[in-house]
């Protein structure tokens, strides 16, 4: 638009702002509390632990955290910023100004992509740091089963934690991209959940209608799995071995692949909103 | 020069229900806001003014018609560089305090980092809120809300303000306070649209007014316009008995001029109530 | 956008294009991720798994599942519920097949306690005649094999799960030259304990080939560490010349140690 181009200070600006009142959020506080709760209390379920070696049920418990709670946080802070904002008419006050949908739009989804971001970090620092300590003190109990030094490879826990925010980042666009054109809160929320799901399981619906063999099958099969991404894609490797760290190039796929699906549904959602009445 | 505002047959339809019948908010609007004075728009609840406001702010989409803001389509983004917006009951980001809130929308208008800490206290202190500007939002009175609301809307200078019901549930003292600042802004050479429920307050203040009724123009004019009182006069007198008001009548009709009514004098309760409660108030004191 | 229908279409369209584009980026790591993990095909356990499953998908917490599902199976196993325990093992190790310990106890359960609890459900051991029996045996041996042949698939490189095989062959199946392939198979994995290839010799000798047990211990104890108690090298040298002597080996054609 001629004389007001597309603004990045802007959009930054928003989503400044998004994350300073989301890490107000009471709903936060609690999720980020559950997941803290849950990676160091994991060394007391030990005891529940029958198959997995022990820090492999630690990571486990420490990356189930992250997708569960922070998939919950992610879902309600989306909706819930940005319902807060046509609610309480902060949005009429800032699209009065020369401000782009768009702006505001994918600044939202900037915003909850920082909160997710330092989530994931917070998270993710703590399971190592749990980790570091549980195998320091497993070498000294067993210094032959560590005759090669520490076992775990932190860069793989580090990965674990980045794939785990790209998939957050892919449910906030989805979330956002629901928000854009729904009437409630709830209906937002409740998307945002059947996205998570049918994200993860898209690949099971997919199998059963090509198994079916029936052309309607194989097209709605290919309907829902063309239009999701697979989470499943970007879960996390499920080991904490150096050896199975996948190669850069496979790396940056994984990434490229979950943020081509942010931007997809992120700039879906600004066409949406485009005429959405305040 | 082109009008501060102007709209040409604004239809505005809501769809309603499931089967999408139309609700006509705004009903073929032809308005023209001259440059440099305040103008009042009236109208029952209902009648149009918010949703007149939002598409001449580019926040719903016109069904037909169209809204320009100095000549400029409204639906573009840089129209709206010229205009300043406070919504009715004003909500801002709580975890705000007031300079914050008035630097956020400063830098969203495109103001510099330089040029921001000068607008954000000029306009502060302007709308009499320099002494609470470092308290959050959170802690503001309703008035508190409406002066800040003011001040984020002047804070990038522009030449138009639109207000939408500026001293609703705010008291006789912030209302007047807002009134002066009002005028002091079309004194300044800024065009103010105003909507209000407050009819005296808009009689006294609006340079010229316009009614709506169901999404229509039904009158526009100056305020003496439309009351009749073009050519008229009001004088305050110590009271005169029956015999008194007959001679003045016979007095004045000798001078081809009519005494159209007699009624009690006085200042009224809004005056009194302003002289003692004190004007000062509003001047950012308020809790 | 002129109505919501429309919209819908475009954005409907507009993510199956991003489907398109974005598919072919993690094709290669899907494909690799898939053949590892039971839990991503559509398979018989998978669908009996249910909700332990789509719990463990979305949440992460694989091995927590895994470890309530390994209690409610135990739960089975006391009330000897055969299928009941059965469904509970596999969706164990559907759910969370990291861990060798849930194959190898489920191929346990299966080889050991359910051919015990079936033949003592239809009267007893005295009761049961003796080819029942056998056919009973084999039928839940070749379930385990099944079981331990799938954790294989998952866990190419572990000893324990061949060692376990070869146990079955052994004392479920009653075939000692299946049991010494498996063996053969146990100690070419890295980090094979020494004692799998004198197992192996052993069962060779019992089954009658002690030629081919002579040939292997000839190829084994080269590999034997000399100063490694665990190793047995002395012990290998031993059953060598005890071999060597019931065969008849010549004197010439003695193993000599270092040669």
């Amino acid at each position: 638009m001629k004389g007001a181009p597309f603004s990045f200070l802007r959009l930054g600006l928003v989503a400044q702002n998004t994350l300073r009142e989301a890490v107000r959020q009471r709903l936060l506080h609690l999720f980020v509390g559950l997941a803290l709760a849950l990676v160091l209390g994991a060394r007391g379920l030990r005891d529940f632990n029958f198959g997995a070696p022990e820090l492999k049920f630690l990571a486990d418990c420490g990356f189930g955290a992250m997708t569960l709670f922070g998939s919950a946080l992610t879902i309600a802070a989306t909706a819930q910023l940005f319902f807060s904002e046509l609610e309480n008419r902060t949005a009429l006050t800032l699209l009065a100004k020369p401000v782009w949908r768009a702006e505001f739009l994918l600044g939202k989804l900037l915003g909850v992509a920082l909160l997710t971001a330092l989530f994931c970090a917070l998270l993710t620092g703590l399971l190592a740091a749990v980790l570091w300590v549980r195998e320091g003190e497993l070498m000294a109990l067993d210094p032959e089963g560590f005759r090669g030094g520490r076992a775990v490879s932190y860069a793989m826990v580090a990965l674990g934690g980045s794939l785990q925010w790209l998939r957050l980042v892919v449910l906030a666009a989805f979330t956002l991209l629901v928000a854009s054109f729904a009437r409630t809160q709830v209906f937002a929320v409740v998307c945002g959940f059947g996205v998570l799901v049918i994200c993860h399981l898209q690949h099971l619906a997919q199998e059963a209608y090509t198994r079916a063999g029936s052309a309607v099958g194989v097209a709605l099969g290919g309907f829902l799995g063309g239009m999701f991404p697979n989470f499943q894609v970007l879960s996390l490797a499920d080991s904490l071995d150096a050896a199975d760290l996948p190669s850069l190039a496979t790396w940056a796929r994984l990434t490229a692949y979950g943020l081509g699906w942010a931007v997809a549904a992120g700039l879906l959602a600004v066409l949406s909103f485009r005429r959405r009445e305040i | 020069m082109a009008p501060a505002l102007e709209t040409r047959g604004l239809v505005k339809d809501f769809p309603v229900g499931l089967r999408g019948v139309k609700l006509r908010a705004v009903d073929h609007l032809d308005l023209t806001v001259p440059a440099g004075v305040i103008y009042g728009l009236l109208g029952p609840n209902g009648s149009g003014k918010s949703t007149t406001i939002k598409a001449l702010l580019g926040l719903v989409t016109p069904s037909a018609g169209e809204c320009r803001i100095f000549g400029r389509p409204s639906g573009e983004v840089a129209a709206r560089r010229e205009v300043g917006y406070l919504p009715e009951a004003p909500y801002f980001y709580r975890h705000l305090t007031g300079r914050e809130l008035v630097g956020f929308y400063g830098r969203m208008c495109g103001l510099g980092r330089r040029e921001l800490a000068g607008r954000v206290e000029t306009v502060v202190a302007q709308v009499g809120m320099t002494g609470a500007a470092d308290r959050a939002v959170e802690t503001y009175s309703k008035g508190m809300l409406q002066r800040i609301g003011l001040a984020q809307a002047l804070v990038h200078d522009p030449r138009l303000l639109i207000l939408d019901e500026p001293t609703a549930g705010v008291d006789p003292v912030g209302s007047a306070a807002m009134a002066d600042l009002i005028r002091g802004l079309r004194d300044a050479g800024k065009t103010v649209l105003l909507t209000s429920h407050l009819l005296g307050q808009m009689e006294a203040l609006c340079d010229r007014v316009a009614i709506l009724d169901r999404g229509r123009l039904v009158a526009e004019g100056t305020v003496a316009e439309l009351t009749g009182g073009a050519g008229r006069q009001q004088l305050e007198v110590d009271r005169l008995d029956e015999a008194q008001v007959t001679e003045l009548r016979a007095w004045l009709a000798a001078r081809g001029c009519g005494l159209h009514g007699v009624a009690a004098g006085g200042r009224g309760l809004d005056a009194v109530f302003l002289e003692r409660v004190g004007r000062d108030r509003a001047g950012g004191k308020e809790a | 956008m002129k109505s919501r229908l429309g919209l819908a279409v475009v954005v409907c369209a507009g993510l199956g294009l991003a489907g398109q584009v974005l598919a072919p980026l993690v094709a290669e790591p899907w494909r690799e991720r898939r053949e590892r993990e039971p839990a991503l095909r559509l398979e018989p356990g998978v669908a009996a798994a249910g909700q332990g499953v789509t719990l463990a998908l979305l949440g992460g917490f694989r091995a927590l599942v895994a470890d309530a599902a390994w209690i409610q199976m135990y739960a089975r196993w006391e009330r000897r519920d055969l299928a009941g325990t059965e469904a509970f093992a596999r969706l164990v190790t559907t759910v969370d097949p990291r861990p060798v310990y849930f194959w190898l106890n489920a191929a346990r359960i299966l080889a050991y306690d359910f051919p015990a609890w079936r033949i003592e459900a239809a009267g007893g051991y005295d009761a049961v005649p003796a080819a029942v029996q056998r056919a009973v045996n084999e039928a839940q041996a070749a379930a385990a094999l099944e079981v331990l042949g799938a954790a294989r698939r998952r866990h190419p490189e572990s000893v324990d799960l061949w060692v376990e095989e070869a146990n079955i062959h052994l004392n479920r199946r009653g075939d000692p030259l299946a049991a010494a392939a498996a063996y053969r198979e146990a100690w070419a994995r890295p980090r094979a304990p020494y004692y799998v290839a004198r197992l192996r010799a052993e069962v060779l000798r019992r089954a009658g080939r002690r030629a081919e047990a002579l040939a292997w211990l000839r190829e084994v104890h080269p590999a034997l560490p000399a100063g490694d108690p665990g190793a047995g090298a002395e012990v290998v040298l031993q059953r060598i010349r005890e071999l060597e002597a019931e065969l008849g080996v010549p004197a010439g054609e003695v193993y000599r140690p270092g040669r």
